[in-house]
Protein backbone atom coordinates (compact mmCIF):
# COMPACT_ATOMS: atom_id res chain seq x y z
CA UNK A 1 0.00 0.00 0.00
CA UNK A 2 0.83 3.61 0.59
CA UNK A 3 0.78 4.16 -3.10
CA UNK A 4 -1.72 6.78 -2.75
CA UNK A 5 -0.97 9.42 -5.62
CA UNK A 6 2.74 8.76 -5.94
CA UNK A 7 1.83 7.65 -9.78
CA UNK A 8 0.35 9.14 -12.45
CA UNK A 9 -1.07 8.69 -16.18
CA UNK A 10 0.55 11.18 -18.53
CA UNK A 11 -0.26 10.55 -21.91
CA UNK A 12 -2.72 8.58 -24.31
CA UNK A 13 -2.40 6.75 -27.71
CA UNK A 14 -5.17 6.80 -30.01
CA UNK A 15 -5.41 5.03 -33.75
CA UNK A 16 -8.01 4.94 -36.36
CA UNK A 17 -10.70 2.40 -35.01
CA UNK A 18 -13.41 0.47 -35.70
CA UNK A 19 -13.20 -0.93 -39.07
CA UNK A 20 -9.87 -0.21 -40.38
CA UNK A 21 -9.20 -2.80 -43.26
CA UNK A 22 -5.69 -3.94 -44.32
CA UNK A 23 -3.80 -3.81 -40.93
CA UNK A 24 -1.67 -6.06 -38.72
CA UNK A 25 -2.46 -6.00 -34.86
CA UNK A 26 1.16 -5.08 -34.13
CA UNK A 27 0.71 -2.13 -36.72
CA UNK A 28 -1.88 -1.02 -34.24
CA UNK A 29 0.28 -1.55 -30.68
CA UNK A 30 3.57 0.36 -32.55
CA UNK A 31 0.71 3.52 -33.79
CA UNK A 32 -0.65 3.56 -30.12
CA UNK A 33 2.46 3.32 -28.66
CA UNK A 34 3.99 6.08 -30.34
CA UNK A 35 1.00 8.28 -30.31
CA UNK A 36 1.07 8.21 -26.51
CA UNK A 37 4.78 8.70 -25.88
CA UNK A 38 4.41 12.01 -28.04
CA UNK A 39 1.04 13.18 -26.57
CA UNK A 40 2.75 12.20 -23.17
CA UNK A 41 5.37 14.76 -24.63
CA UNK A 42 8.25 11.83 -23.86
CA UNK A 43 11.08 10.08 -26.47
CA UNK A 44 10.96 6.69 -26.89
CA UNK A 45 14.23 6.38 -24.76
CA UNK A 46 12.47 7.59 -22.03
CA UNK A 47 10.44 4.52 -22.24
CA UNK A 48 11.89 1.70 -19.57
CA UNK A 49 8.80 -0.22 -19.04
CA UNK A 50 6.33 -2.25 -21.32
CA UNK A 51 3.27 -4.31 -20.55
CA UNK A 52 1.51 -5.10 -23.49
CA UNK A 53 -2.47 -6.45 -22.43
CA UNK A 54 -3.93 -9.63 -22.14
CA UNK A 55 -4.70 -10.39 -26.41
CA UNK A 56 -6.30 -12.69 -29.09
CA UNK A 57 -5.24 -15.38 -31.23
CA UNK A 58 -2.56 -13.65 -34.04
CA UNK A 59 -4.78 -13.69 -37.33
CA UNK A 60 -3.44 -15.91 -39.98
CA UNK A 61 0.02 -15.35 -41.37
CA UNK A 62 0.59 -12.63 -38.53
CA UNK A 63 3.00 -12.96 -35.65
CA UNK A 64 1.84 -13.34 -32.08
CA UNK A 65 2.77 -9.90 -30.14
CA UNK A 66 4.58 -10.12 -27.15
CA UNK A 67 5.73 -7.34 -25.53
CA UNK A 68 9.37 -7.67 -26.90
CA UNK A 69 8.13 -7.83 -30.65
CA UNK A 70 6.52 -4.17 -29.86
CA UNK A 71 9.75 -3.05 -27.66
CA UNK A 72 11.76 -4.48 -31.18
CA UNK A 73 9.35 -2.70 -33.96
CA UNK A 74 9.23 0.53 -31.41
CA UNK A 75 13.21 0.69 -30.95
CA UNK A 76 12.87 0.41 -27.20
CA UNK A 77 15.73 -1.22 -24.92
CA UNK A 78 13.03 -1.29 -21.90
CA UNK A 79 14.22 -2.17 -18.19
CA UNK A 80 10.88 -4.50 -17.59
CA UNK A 81 8.65 -6.31 -20.37
CA UNK A 82 5.48 -8.38 -18.80
CA UNK A 83 2.02 -9.16 -20.65
CA UNK A 84 -1.17 -8.58 -18.79
CA UNK A 85 -3.15 -10.80 -17.40
CA UNK A 86 -5.85 -8.16 -16.28
CA UNK B 1 7.46 -2.33 -11.72
CA UNK B 2 7.39 2.02 -10.82
CA UNK B 3 7.30 1.27 -7.09
CA UNK B 4 10.10 -1.53 -7.28
CA UNK B 5 12.15 1.45 -8.98
CA UNK B 6 12.57 -0.82 -12.11
CA UNK B 7 11.48 1.68 -14.25
CA UNK B 8 10.77 5.66 -14.65
CA UNK B 9 8.09 5.61 -17.84
CA UNK B 10 6.04 2.36 -18.03
CA UNK B 11 4.24 2.01 -21.68
CA UNK B 12 0.82 -0.16 -21.59
CA UNK B 13 -0.80 -1.13 -25.31
CA UNK B 14 -3.39 -3.15 -26.41
CA UNK B 15 -4.09 -3.35 -30.45
CA UNK B 16 -6.14 -5.85 -32.45
CA UNK B 17 -7.39 -5.95 -35.90
CA UNK B 18 -10.88 -8.24 -34.46
CA UNK B 19 -12.93 -7.03 -37.07
CA UNK B 20 -11.14 -7.23 -40.37
CA UNK B 21 -8.95 -9.92 -39.82
CA UNK B 22 -9.86 -13.86 -39.26
CA UNK B 23 -8.50 -13.82 -35.27
CA UNK B 24 -11.74 -14.14 -33.67
CA UNK B 25 -12.67 -17.56 -35.85
CA UNK B 26 -9.33 -18.83 -35.05
CA UNK B 27 -9.96 -18.05 -31.10
CA UNK B 28 -13.22 -19.77 -31.57
CA UNK B 29 -11.68 -22.32 -32.54
CA UNK B 30 -9.17 -22.89 -29.91
CA UNK B 31 -10.80 -21.96 -27.31
CA UNK B 32 -13.71 -23.75 -25.54
CA UNK B 33 -12.22 -26.77 -25.80
CA UNK B 34 -14.46 -29.76 -24.93
CA UNK B 35 -17.39 -27.07 -24.67
CA UNK B 36 -17.68 -27.11 -28.07
CA UNK B 37 -18.87 -30.77 -28.28
CA UNK B 38 -22.21 -29.26 -27.13
CA UNK B 39 -22.24 -26.42 -29.33
CA UNK B 40 -21.00 -23.63 -26.64
CA UNK B 41 -18.65 -21.03 -28.40
CA UNK B 42 -17.18 -17.86 -26.88
CA UNK B 43 -17.32 -15.36 -24.04
CA UNK B 44 -20.89 -14.19 -24.87
CA UNK B 45 -22.09 -17.48 -23.94
CA UNK B 46 -20.38 -18.08 -20.66
CA UNK B 47 -21.38 -14.27 -19.21
CA UNK B 48 -24.67 -15.28 -20.43
CA UNK B 49 -25.03 -18.12 -18.16
CA UNK B 50 -23.94 -15.86 -15.38
CA UNK B 51 -26.24 -13.10 -16.22
CA UNK B 52 -28.96 -16.05 -16.35
CA UNK B 53 -28.02 -17.80 -12.89
CA UNK B 54 -28.29 -13.82 -12.02
CA UNK B 55 -31.69 -13.57 -13.21
CA UNK B 56 -32.50 -16.39 -11.26
CA UNK B 57 -31.02 -15.05 -8.16
CA UNK B 58 -32.00 -11.57 -8.08
CA UNK B 59 -34.16 -8.91 -9.86
CA UNK B 60 -32.49 -8.62 -13.56
CA UNK B 61 -32.85 -9.35 -17.03
CA UNK B 62 -33.37 -6.52 -20.24
CA UNK B 63 -35.49 -4.41 -18.00
CA UNK B 64 -32.07 -3.12 -16.09
CA UNK B 65 -30.00 -3.76 -19.09
CA UNK B 66 -31.76 -1.97 -21.53
CA UNK B 67 -30.91 1.35 -19.45
CA UNK B 68 -26.94 0.53 -19.76
CA UNK B 69 -27.02 -0.19 -23.63
CA UNK B 70 -29.20 3.11 -24.17
CA UNK B 71 -27.41 5.48 -21.72
CA UNK B 72 -24.10 4.53 -22.97
CA UNK B 73 -25.14 4.97 -26.75
CA UNK B 74 -25.89 8.53 -25.63
CA UNK B 75 -22.39 8.75 -24.67
CA UNK B 76 -20.89 7.41 -27.94
CA UNK B 77 -23.20 9.95 -30.08
CA UNK B 78 -21.34 12.50 -28.54
CA UNK B 79 -18.27 10.84 -29.34
CA UNK B 80 -16.38 11.01 -33.16
CA UNK B 81 -14.35 8.05 -32.38
CA UNK B 82 -17.23 6.19 -31.29
CA UNK B 83 -17.96 3.23 -33.49
CA UNK B 84 -22.06 4.05 -33.14
CA UNK B 85 -21.46 7.88 -32.90
CA UNK B 86 -24.14 8.60 -35.96
CA UNK B 87 -26.45 5.98 -34.69
CA UNK B 88 -28.82 6.55 -31.61
CA UNK B 89 -30.07 3.62 -30.08
CA UNK B 90 -34.08 3.78 -28.08
CA UNK B 91 -35.06 1.66 -25.57
CA UNK B 92 -37.58 -0.17 -28.53
CA UNK B 93 -34.09 -0.53 -30.77
CA UNK B 94 -32.65 -2.39 -27.93
CA UNK B 95 -35.60 -5.00 -27.28
CA UNK B 96 -35.90 -5.03 -31.23
CA UNK B 97 -32.03 -6.16 -31.73
CA UNK B 98 -31.76 -9.70 -32.59
CA UNK B 99 -31.37 -12.73 -29.80
CA UNK B 100 -28.01 -13.59 -29.70
CA UNK B 101 -27.67 -16.52 -26.95
CA UNK B 102 -30.32 -15.70 -24.60
CA UNK B 103 -30.87 -13.97 -22.24
CA UNK B 104 -28.52 -11.58 -24.58
CA UNK B 105 -29.61 -9.07 -27.72
CA UNK B 106 -26.68 -7.87 -30.10
CA UNK B 107 -27.11 -4.55 -28.25
CA UNK B 108 -25.78 -6.32 -24.98
CA UNK B 109 -22.71 -7.10 -26.64
CA UNK B 110 -19.44 -5.16 -27.28
CA UNK B 111 -18.68 -4.07 -30.25
CA UNK B 112 -15.43 -6.46 -31.75
CA UNK B 113 -12.81 -3.40 -33.47
CA UNK B 114 -9.90 -2.91 -35.33
CA UNK B 115 -7.58 -0.24 -33.65
CA UNK B 116 -5.22 -0.19 -30.93
CA UNK B 117 -4.68 2.05 -27.61
CA UNK B 118 -2.23 2.80 -25.07
CA UNK B 119 -0.95 5.15 -22.38
CA UNK B 120 1.75 5.99 -20.24
CA UNK B 121 2.70 5.68 -16.33
CA UNK B 122 5.23 7.11 -14.51
CA UNK B 123 5.68 9.12 -11.11
CA UNK B 124 3.61 12.07 -9.81
CA UNK B 125 7.15 14.19 -9.66
CA UNK B 126 8.22 13.04 -13.47
CA UNK B 127 4.38 13.66 -14.36
CA UNK B 128 4.49 17.62 -13.42
CA UNK B 129 6.96 18.75 -16.25
CA UNK B 130 5.06 17.02 -19.03
CA UNK B 131 2.78 17.99 -21.14
CA UNK B 132 -1.09 17.25 -19.83
CA UNK B 133 -2.22 17.77 -16.80
CA UNK B 134 -1.39 14.32 -14.99
CA UNK B 135 -4.04 11.96 -13.59
CA UNK B 136 -2.97 10.65 -10.24
CA UNK B 137 -3.53 6.98 -9.24
CA UNK B 138 -5.28 6.98 -5.71
CA UNK B 139 -5.49 3.59 -5.37
CA UNK B 140 -5.71 0.37 -7.35
CA UNK B 141 -6.77 -2.91 -6.32
CA UNK B 142 -6.94 -6.73 -7.64
CA UNK B 143 -8.81 -9.58 -6.57
CA UNK B 144 -8.68 -12.97 -9.10
CA UNK B 145 -11.34 -15.56 -8.33
CA UNK B 146 -9.94 -17.40 -11.40
CA UNK B 147 -12.20 -20.23 -11.13
CA UNK B 148 -14.34 -20.38 -14.48
CA UNK B 149 -17.78 -20.86 -14.74
CA UNK B 150 -17.66 -24.89 -13.74
CA UNK B 151 -16.43 -23.88 -10.23
CA UNK B 152 -16.89 -20.57 -9.91
CA UNK B 153 -18.84 -19.18 -6.38
CA UNK B 154 -19.14 -15.67 -8.05
CA UNK B 155 -22.79 -16.33 -9.69
CA UNK B 156 -23.46 -17.29 -5.79
CA UNK B 157 -22.12 -14.05 -4.20
CA UNK B 158 -19.97 -11.90 -5.21
CA UNK B 159 -17.22 -10.87 -8.28
CA UNK B 160 -13.40 -10.04 -7.51
CA UNK B 161 -14.83 -6.83 -8.37
CA UNK B 162 -15.97 -6.17 -4.52
CA UNK B 163 -12.72 -6.75 -2.59
CA UNK B 164 -10.75 -5.70 -5.48
CA UNK B 165 -12.62 -2.59 -5.03
CA UNK B 166 -12.42 -2.82 -1.30
CA UNK B 167 -8.55 -2.75 -1.70
CA UNK B 168 -8.35 -0.02 -4.32
CA UNK B 169 -10.95 2.45 -2.10
CA UNK B 170 -8.44 1.87 1.09
CA UNK B 171 -5.60 2.81 -0.91
CA UNK B 172 -7.25 5.93 -1.93
CA UNK B 173 -8.75 6.51 1.56
CA UNK B 174 -12.27 8.03 -0.16
CA UNK B 175 -15.64 6.70 -0.35
CA UNK B 176 -18.56 5.73 -3.20
CA UNK B 177 -19.79 9.22 -1.74
CA UNK B 178 -16.54 10.91 -3.46
CA UNK B 179 -16.89 9.32 -7.06
CA UNK B 180 -18.05 11.61 -10.18
CA UNK B 181 -18.06 9.14 -12.60
CA UNK B 182 -17.32 5.63 -13.93
CA UNK B 183 -15.36 4.00 -16.49
CA UNK B 184 -16.49 0.67 -16.19
CA UNK B 185 -15.38 -2.38 -18.42
CA UNK B 186 -18.29 -3.69 -20.63
CA UNK B 187 -18.31 -6.64 -22.36
CA UNK B 188 -21.60 -7.03 -21.64
CA UNK B 189 -23.98 -5.34 -20.53
CA UNK B 190 -24.85 -7.26 -17.70
CA UNK B 191 -20.78 -6.46 -16.35
CA UNK B 192 -21.87 -3.08 -15.75
CA UNK B 193 -25.07 -4.02 -13.85
CA UNK B 194 -22.60 -6.49 -11.65
CA UNK B 195 -19.66 -4.06 -11.25
CA UNK B 196 -21.48 -1.72 -10.09
CA UNK B 197 -23.43 -3.91 -7.61
CA UNK B 198 -20.35 -5.40 -6.32
CA UNK B 199 -18.77 -1.70 -5.88
CA UNK B 200 -21.53 -0.85 -3.89
CA UNK B 201 -23.83 1.32 -5.65
CA UNK B 202 -27.09 -0.67 -5.07
CA UNK B 203 -27.85 -3.93 -3.77
CA UNK B 204 -28.76 -7.00 -5.67
CA UNK B 205 -31.91 -6.39 -7.54
CA UNK B 206 -32.14 -2.76 -7.28
CA UNK B 207 -29.86 -2.16 -10.56
CA UNK B 208 -32.89 -1.70 -12.72
CA UNK B 209 -34.56 1.53 -10.13
CA UNK B 210 -30.48 2.33 -9.67
CA UNK B 211 -30.30 2.75 -13.82
CA UNK B 212 -33.69 4.43 -14.64
CA UNK B 213 -34.27 7.53 -15.48
CA UNK B 214 -30.80 8.59 -16.94
CA UNK B 215 -28.38 8.06 -14.20
CA UNK B 216 -25.87 7.10 -16.30
CA UNK B 217 -26.61 9.65 -19.39
CA UNK B 218 -25.49 12.71 -20.22
CA UNK B 219 -26.55 14.95 -17.97
CA UNK B 220 -27.35 12.11 -14.98
CA UNK B 221 -26.36 11.64 -11.56
CA UNK B 222 -23.62 9.16 -12.26
CA UNK B 223 -22.14 8.96 -16.30
CA UNK B 224 -20.98 5.52 -16.41
CA UNK B 225 -18.92 4.68 -20.17
CA UNK B 226 -18.49 8.26 -21.55
CA UNK B 227 -17.06 7.21 -24.35
CA UNK B 228 -19.85 4.82 -25.29
CA UNK B 229 -17.46 2.09 -23.50
CA UNK B 230 -16.99 -1.34 -25.36
CA UNK B 231 -20.28 -1.64 -26.36
CA UNK B 232 -20.78 1.35 -28.52
CA UNK B 233 -17.03 3.50 -28.70
CA UNK B 234 -14.65 0.24 -29.56
CA UNK B 235 -13.18 -2.70 -28.02
CA UNK B 236 -9.83 -2.28 -26.49
CA UNK B 237 -10.20 -3.89 -23.37
CA UNK B 238 -9.88 -2.66 -20.30
CA UNK B 239 -7.88 0.97 -22.23
CA UNK B 240 -11.42 2.36 -23.39
CA UNK B 241 -12.30 2.70 -19.92
CA UNK B 242 -9.29 3.89 -18.43
CA UNK B 243 -7.78 5.86 -21.29
CA UNK B 244 -11.57 7.79 -21.46
CA UNK B 245 -10.96 8.06 -17.56
CA UNK B 246 -7.58 9.95 -18.17
CA UNK B 247 -9.37 12.36 -21.07
CA UNK B 248 -11.97 13.41 -18.64
CA UNK B 249 -9.83 14.44 -16.02
CA UNK B 250 -7.73 16.11 -18.28
CA UNK B 251 -10.61 17.93 -19.48
CA UNK B 252 -9.81 17.06 -23.63
CA UNK B 253 -12.91 15.03 -23.82
CA UNK B 254 -14.43 18.02 -26.65
CA UNK B 255 -18.40 17.13 -27.08
CA UNK B 256 -18.81 14.96 -24.11
CA UNK B 257 -16.59 16.33 -21.72
CA UNK B 258 -18.17 15.91 -18.56
CA UNK B 259 -18.76 19.14 -16.29
CA UNK B 260 -21.28 22.40 -17.61
CA UNK B 261 -21.32 21.35 -21.06
CA UNK B 262 -23.14 17.47 -20.52
CA UNK B 263 -24.97 18.95 -17.66
CA UNK B 264 -23.03 16.26 -15.26
CA UNK B 265 -20.21 17.16 -12.22
CA UNK B 266 -16.76 18.35 -13.55
CA UNK B 267 -15.18 15.26 -12.59
CA UNK B 268 -12.70 15.29 -9.62
CA UNK B 269 -12.65 11.72 -9.24
CA UNK B 270 -13.19 8.75 -11.25
CA UNK B 271 -13.68 4.79 -10.59
CA UNK B 272 -12.40 2.33 -12.99
CA UNK B 273 -12.20 -1.80 -13.78
CA UNK B 274 -11.42 -4.13 -15.97
CA UNK B 275 -12.17 -7.78 -15.81
CA UNK B 276 -10.76 -10.68 -17.53
CA UNK B 277 -11.48 -13.91 -17.91
CA UNK B 278 -15.39 -14.96 -17.57
CA UNK B 279 -15.28 -12.58 -14.57
CA UNK B 280 -12.44 -14.35 -13.07
CA UNK B 281 -9.94 -11.80 -12.83
CA UNK B 282 -10.75 -8.13 -11.84
CA UNK B 283 -9.34 -4.78 -11.40
CA UNK B 284 -10.06 -1.42 -9.98
CA UNK B 285 -8.68 1.70 -10.05
CA UNK B 286 -9.31 5.41 -8.57
CA UNK B 287 -7.86 8.21 -10.76
CA UNK B 288 -7.91 12.22 -10.07
CA UNK B 289 -7.26 15.20 -11.45
CA UNK B 290 -4.12 16.63 -10.15
CA UNK C 1 -25.26 -39.88 -42.05
CA UNK C 2 -21.88 -39.03 -40.63
CA UNK C 3 -21.60 -36.82 -37.10
CA UNK C 4 -20.06 -32.93 -38.28
CA UNK C 5 -19.86 -31.25 -34.67
CA UNK C 6 -16.47 -31.30 -33.07
CA UNK C 7 -15.74 -34.51 -31.28
CA UNK C 8 -14.12 -34.27 -27.66
CA UNK C 9 -10.19 -34.28 -27.82
CA UNK C 10 -8.99 -36.76 -25.14
CA UNK C 11 -5.97 -35.18 -23.03
CA UNK C 12 -4.62 -37.26 -20.36
CA UNK C 13 -6.37 -35.03 -17.92
CA UNK C 14 -9.44 -35.49 -19.30
CA UNK C 15 -9.04 -38.96 -21.31
CA UNK C 16 -10.89 -41.34 -18.02
CA UNK C 17 -14.16 -38.96 -18.09
CA UNK C 18 -14.21 -39.56 -22.03
CA UNK C 19 -13.52 -42.95 -21.57
CA UNK C 20 -16.20 -43.09 -19.22
CA UNK C 21 -18.81 -41.68 -20.97
CA UNK C 22 -18.19 -44.04 -23.84
CA UNK C 23 -19.61 -46.30 -21.22
CA UNK C 24 -22.33 -44.01 -20.35
CA UNK C 25 -20.95 -43.56 -16.83
CA UNK C 26 -19.88 -40.24 -15.52
CA UNK C 27 -16.81 -41.05 -13.79
CA UNK C 28 -14.97 -38.41 -11.48
CA UNK C 29 -11.95 -38.00 -9.02
CA UNK C 30 -12.47 -37.99 -5.59
CA UNK C 31 -9.58 -36.99 -3.29
CA UNK C 32 -8.77 -39.54 -1.26
CA UNK C 33 -7.69 -37.44 1.40
CA UNK C 34 -10.50 -34.40 1.60
CA UNK C 35 -13.31 -35.78 -0.67
CA UNK C 36 -13.57 -33.21 -2.84
CA UNK C 37 -15.20 -33.93 -6.43
CA UNK C 38 -12.40 -32.78 -8.73
CA UNK C 39 -13.96 -31.04 -12.09
CA UNK C 40 -12.72 -30.24 -14.13
CA UNK C 41 -10.31 -33.71 -13.89
CA UNK C 42 -6.91 -32.42 -12.73
CA UNK C 43 -3.65 -34.29 -10.93
CA UNK C 44 -4.32 -32.91 -7.79
CA UNK C 45 -7.17 -31.27 -5.79
CA UNK C 46 -7.33 -27.75 -5.89
CA UNK C 47 -8.31 -27.90 -2.01
CA UNK C 48 -5.61 -29.93 -0.37
CA UNK C 49 -3.35 -30.28 -3.02
CA UNK C 50 -3.09 -34.15 -2.88
CA UNK C 51 -2.53 -36.85 -5.39
CA UNK C 52 -4.53 -39.14 -4.18
CA UNK C 53 -8.04 -39.90 -5.85
CA UNK C 54 -10.93 -42.43 -6.64
CA UNK C 55 -12.82 -43.05 -8.91
CA UNK C 56 -16.47 -42.46 -8.27
CA UNK C 57 -19.71 -42.52 -10.55
CA UNK C 58 -22.59 -40.20 -10.79
CA UNK C 59 -26.22 -41.15 -10.33
CA UNK C 60 -26.64 -38.67 -13.24
CA UNK C 61 -29.11 -36.89 -11.30
CA UNK C 62 -28.74 -32.93 -11.24
CA UNK C 63 -30.61 -29.47 -11.71
CA UNK C 64 -30.07 -26.97 -14.08
CA UNK C 65 -27.77 -24.10 -12.37
CA UNK C 66 -28.03 -22.16 -15.45
CA UNK C 67 -28.45 -22.23 -19.02
CA UNK C 68 -28.53 -20.05 -22.33
CA UNK C 69 -30.59 -20.64 -25.58
CA UNK C 70 -28.66 -20.02 -28.42
CA UNK C 71 -30.64 -18.36 -31.23
CA UNK C 72 -27.23 -18.16 -33.65
CA UNK C 73 -24.34 -20.00 -33.78
CA UNK C 74 -21.16 -19.55 -35.05
CA UNK C 75 -20.71 -23.43 -36.11
CA UNK C 76 -22.50 -24.36 -39.14
CA UNK C 77 -23.23 -27.88 -38.10
CA UNK C 78 -25.15 -26.64 -35.24
CA UNK C 79 -27.31 -24.75 -37.20
CA UNK C 80 -29.37 -27.02 -37.72
CA UNK C 81 -30.88 -27.38 -34.00
CA UNK C 82 -31.59 -23.73 -33.35
CA UNK C 83 -32.51 -22.62 -30.75
CA UNK C 84 -30.66 -25.09 -28.43
CA UNK C 85 -29.78 -25.04 -24.89
CA UNK C 86 -26.48 -25.01 -23.38
CA UNK C 87 -26.65 -25.40 -19.59
CA UNK C 88 -24.43 -25.96 -16.37
CA UNK C 89 -26.17 -28.71 -14.61
CA UNK C 90 -24.93 -29.49 -10.57
CA UNK C 91 -24.98 -32.97 -9.95
CA UNK C 92 -25.75 -34.40 -6.59
CA UNK C 93 -22.39 -35.34 -6.10
CA UNK C 94 -21.13 -31.38 -6.77
CA UNK C 95 -19.77 -30.82 -9.93
CA UNK C 96 -21.29 -28.55 -12.40
CA UNK C 97 -20.96 -29.72 -16.07
CA UNK C 98 -21.34 -28.41 -19.11
CA UNK C 99 -24.11 -29.75 -21.81
CA UNK C 100 -27.56 -29.40 -23.44
CA UNK C 101 -30.84 -30.00 -22.34
CA UNK C 102 -32.51 -32.03 -24.28
CA UNK C 103 -36.46 -33.69 -24.72
CA UNK C 104 -38.27 -30.52 -23.84
CA UNK C 105 -38.84 -26.86 -25.26
CA UNK C 106 -35.87 -24.04 -24.85
CA UNK C 107 -38.88 -22.01 -23.31
CA UNK C 108 -39.93 -24.96 -20.88
CA UNK C 109 -36.29 -24.92 -19.46
CA UNK C 110 -35.98 -23.35 -15.82
CA UNK C 111 -33.07 -22.77 -13.26
CA UNK C 112 -32.74 -25.70 -10.60
CA UNK C 113 -35.13 -27.34 -12.72
CA UNK C 114 -34.58 -31.63 -11.93
CA UNK C 115 -33.01 -33.16 -14.80
CA UNK C 116 -31.38 -36.81 -16.14
CA UNK C 117 -28.32 -37.87 -18.14
CA UNK C 118 -29.60 -38.38 -21.49
CA UNK C 119 -26.87 -40.59 -23.29
CA UNK C 120 -25.93 -39.55 -26.79
CA UNK C 121 -23.73 -42.04 -29.05
CA UNK C 122 -23.01 -40.03 -31.74
CA UNK C 123 -20.07 -41.82 -33.33
CA UNK C 124 -18.60 -45.36 -32.80
CA UNK C 125 -16.50 -44.62 -29.05
CA UNK C 126 -18.25 -41.60 -28.20
CA UNK C 127 -20.91 -40.59 -25.84
CA UNK C 128 -22.26 -37.62 -24.67
CA UNK C 129 -23.78 -37.03 -21.56
CA UNK C 130 -26.55 -34.37 -22.60
CA UNK C 131 -30.24 -33.91 -19.52
CA UNK C 132 -33.36 -34.09 -20.03
CA UNK C 133 -35.66 -33.02 -17.67
CA UNK C 134 -36.51 -35.32 -14.87
CA UNK C 135 -40.42 -35.75 -14.46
Amino acid sequence: MGTKDKYAIVGVGYTPQGSVRGRTTLSFHLEACANAIEDAGLTGKDIDGLICYRHFPAATGEPDVTPYLVAQYLGLDPAHLSQDAN
Amino acid sequence: MLDAGLCNYVLVSYGHNGRSSDSFLRMMADMGGDDQVFGHFGAASCYALAARRAMHTFRTGPETWKHIAVGQRKWANLNPRAMFQRQPMSLDDYYNSRMTVEPFRLFDNCLISDGGRAYIVTSAERARDLRHPPVLIMGTGQHNPASDLQTADFMTGSTGAKKAAERAFAVAGIGLGDIDACEIYDCFTYTVEITLQDYGFFGPGEGEEWFKGGTIEPGGRMPVNTSGGLLSEAYFMGLTPLTEAVMQLMGRCGERQLGPQTNTRTPQIILCSDNGGILQTHACHILRRA
Amino acid sequence: MSYDKPLPVKNPDTAAFWEGCRQHELRFEQCGQCGYIRWPPAMLCPRCHSRQAERIVSGGRGTVFTYVVYRETPHPAFRGDLPYVVALVELEEGPRLLTNIVGCLPEQVRCDMPVVVAWEDVAEEVSLPKFRPAF
